[in-house]
């Protein structure tokens, strides 16, 4: 379970947030959620599919670090293995939420960094120090805060490509069969993709329009992620070998 | 005489009128919405004439006539207070006593296009009731759970499903899709009389603000009233009361005691002394009404009986509260539907009790019909109405055979209601030939004898089973049998498993609903 806390100083002010990546940090995921500003990062490691949120039904996107629940291809003994690290992994224990802000106005709220103090990223003895001695934030949290910025900046922005791909009717179910070397047949499913051929056949005036938006570019690099599946496979077939 | 039919003309409003418009405007594209051609599509609705606002329960085709149509189904739950319904549970129809109960659930049993479990069954009659042997939506709507999630695309489920809705939002809710969307012209007129042509079709309808409005086709959507087919051609009805007693009906609008109470997603269905109540659960409110026969029960007691039923269920306050609406009706329809150039659906067509809610499926069905068969020219539409009569005809006897099936396989005795259901000359031979060969073998696709059937033989085995009939065992040794067994013997493990994955992650009706109007259902 998850206990968030507003984060100050005055009650962080000697907590330490490990950094290392491992199964015990909660990084043993299949999935992450990412964003379109986000996927030219995401596109050179991991392929970028979409799901849906299961208390919503709304869709999110998200780059794919397994072919099953709990167990991220990338993560080893000696941490993770790859060049580059989505932000909604790194940002843990951390969280933007949102305070009323009834100074600027009675239903204005404002973003607030909170941290998961149940996370096993969140102690007293080792990692990175939050707070400065005398209070003041430090370079790692400057870091975070700015990772958590773009994090928000980036969904808010995802709201938008998400509706556009709705509205042009661009997102459409797939099943991947995989065959291991093993012989062993898995399926990759409850997965969405950008409809390619739609895509390529939008006229010219809608893709003028998605390109101003900044959606138009995601959505290649969203597609051309795909080919990192087979980074996928290459890695669970290693394990079977090894 | 080869003129072609591209005026269609509808009488009348309401749920009939619009569905019916819907229907056919999905299929033929109308002139205003569509220069290229000259198919025209108007209804003519009474300002002055209230809807009845009959039939609040669909069928699962509801589902895609809704999605031909191009409706969204989120709209549809936000418009319409509507619920989702998976089945009926029949309560006191067996015994009477507390705990007789049994459920008509959506869904086939499991594996039904290849193996009928009905005879596997038999010998586990009494560890399980059939339903929740061979489906398990039965423990679904029992535990007032969805047939889906927030994340199954519109449309789709996990078990099969259709609707409960408030049927005057419904009708409204049709009109502006089939006016904005689909190009029916809307006319607010009275009908003042009936212009013939020479050869006995009707030309046009005198209105009282509009002037004549011309048709090569007129559809009779006015109700009871039947202002075309009834009034003007004199079609007499086909009386059924012989058969099916209930004849009045009382109903109620009842308030739920609170915001969170759960919504039932099935429709409640408890026998009384002389008729039954129908119980259907909307987000809003429930609609319970007691249908009865006027020959068998007093309208006061009637009432009695329906403000007991509100009491045990929702309180005193509630039943304190409801204000009772009489609706009367013959039960009965049309000796044919289809005369000349006039052809009429819902209650113009026939009504009946409601007890398998077949009022608008059969809206659906005469709709499909005609947008699909749609006469080319005046030359062939005796020949389409000739097959549309039979074909209706047929549909109105079996969805009779099948209401009545519900009457006679009772055991209660406790009034002449139920005595005389269940006399010889009450019961239609077509019917006591079927109960008589189901002694023997059970249901099976080889009682289907059209590919359209209005009840699968799924249907009839619920009630059957459910009523706690008996199929006698073979006579003789099959060959098949042991085959046949064991491939029964996994269909009814899977069951049960299917029930349990189901039950632990379905939510409930009313969260489920709640979701659909918060954030909508996808459509993939």
């Amino acid at each position: 379970m998850s206990n968030y806390a507003v984060l100050s100083k005055d009650h962080h002010g000697d907590l330490k947030v490990i950094t290392d990546r491992g199964q015990a940090y909660g990084d043993n995921v299949m999935h992450s959620m990412t964003f379109a500003l986000e996927f030219r990062d995401i596109q050179s490691c991991y392929p970028i599919f979409f799901c849906k949120d299961t208390e919503t039904g709304t869709f999110y996107s998200t780059a794919l670090l397994g072919l099953e629940q709990d167990h991220n291809l990338f993560l080893s003994d000696t941490g993770w293995d790859a060049t580059y690290i989505p932000l909604t992994v790194r940002r843990q224990p951390f969280l933007i939420g949102f305070q009323p802000a009834p100074e600027n106005g009675e239903t204005d709220k404002k973003p607030v960094v909170s941290i998961d103090m149940d996370h096993n990223r969140a102690n007293k003895e080792s990692g990175e120090q939050v707070f400065e001695s005398n209070g003041e934030p430090t370079q790692f949290l400057q870091s975070t805060i700015n990772i958590l910025e773009n994090i928000h900046r980036g969904l808010e922005h995802n709201k938008g490509f998400i509706a556009a791909l709705i509205k042009h009717e661009l997102l459409e179910s797939f099943k991947l069969d995989i065959t291991l070397n093993d012989g062993s047949k898995h399926q990759l499913q409850g997965f969405y993709t950008i409809a390619e051929e739609k895509l390529h056949k939008l006229d010219g005036q809608t893709l003028g329009e998605l390109n101003v938006d900044g959606y138009l570019q995601p959505m290649f690099m969203a597609v051309a992620s795909f080919a990192r599946v087979r980074t996928l496979i290459d890695k669970k077939n290693a394990l079977l070998d090894g | 005489m080869n003129n072609t039919i591209n005026r269609l003309v509808i009488v009348g409003g309401g749920t009939a009128g619009w569905l019916t418009a819907g229907v056919i405007a999905a299929e033929h594209s109308c002139a205003s919405n569509d220069q290229q051609n000259s198919f025209e599509l108007s209804l003519v609705e009474s300002p002055d004439i209230a809807t009845i606002g009959v039939g609040e329960g669909t069928w699962p085709s509801m589902r895609s006539t809704l999605q031909k149509m191009g409706i969204s189904e989120t709209e549809f739950f936000r418009e319409c207070s509507a619920s989702f319904k998976q089945g009926t549970l029949f309560s006191g129809w067996q015994t009477g006593a507390g705990n007789d109960a049994y459920t008509h659930p959506f869904t086939a049993p499991h594996g039904y296009a290849e193996t009928n479990l009905a005879p596997h069954w038999q010998p586990q009659r009494n560890n399980i009731n059939f339903a929740d042997a061979v489906s398990p939506q039965s423990s679904l709507f029992s535990g007032k759970l969805a047939p889906k999630q927030i994340s199954t695309p519109e449309y789709a489920f996990q078990v099969n499903y259709g609707y409960h809705l408030d049927a005057g939002k419904f009708a409204e809710f049709l009109r502006k899709h089939c006016v904005e969307k689909l190009g029916v012209v809307h006319i607010k007129a009275n009908v003042t009389g009936v212009n013939t042509a020479d050869n006995g079709d009707i030309a046009s309808i005198s209105t009282d603000s509009h002037g004549n409005v011309a048709g090569d086709l007129f559809i009779d959507c006015s109700g009871s009233r039947a202002l075309l087919l009834g009034q003007h051609y004199k079609i007499p009805i086909c009386d059924k009361n012989d058969i099916l007693f209930n004849n009045s009906a009382l109903a109620a609008q009842v308030p739920y005691n609170g915001d969170g109470d759960p919504i039932e997603s099935c429709t409640l269905s408890t026998a009384q002394t002389a008729g039954w109540i129908w119980d259907i659960g909307l987000p809003t409110r429930r609609g319970i009404g007691h249908v009865y026969s006027s020959g068998h029960i007093s309208q006061e007691r009637a009432g009695d009986e329906l403000l007991s039923y509100i009491t045990a269920t929702l309180g005193a306050k509630a039943s304190a509260g409801a204000s009772l609406r009489k609706v009367e009706f013959s039960p009965g329809h049309r000796t044919k539907f289809w005369h000349k150039n006039c052809v009429a659906i819902g209650m113009s067509a026939g009504f009946i009790e409601p007890l398998e809610a077949s009022a608008l499926v059969l809206v659906e069905l005469s709709a499909g019909m005609i947008a699909e068969q749609l006469p080319a020219s005046r030359a062939v539409m005796d020949l389409v109405a000739k097959r549309f009569n039979e074909k209706f005809l047929y549909r109105w006897d079996r969805i009779i055979d099948f209401l009545k099936l519900h009457y006679i396989l009772t055991q209660r005795k406790d009034t002449d209601y139920w005595r005389d259901n269940c006399r010889q000359e009450s019961i239609p031979d077509s019917l006591q030939e079927l109960v008589t060969l189901w002694r023997h073998q059970s249901p099976w696709h080889r009682d289907s004898q059209h590919v359209d059937e209005m009840f699968p033989s799924a249907s009839f085995q619920y009630v059957l089973y459910g009523m706690g009939f008996h199929t006698q065992p073979n006579q003789t040794v099959r060959r098949s049998e042991q085959a046949e067994q064991k491939i029964a013997y996994r269909l009814f493990q899977e069951n049960a498993a299917r029930t349990q994955q189901l039950m632990a992650s379905m939510p409930t009706n009313r969260d489920l609903i709640n979701k659909v109007h918060t954030y909508g259902f996808q459509k993939i």
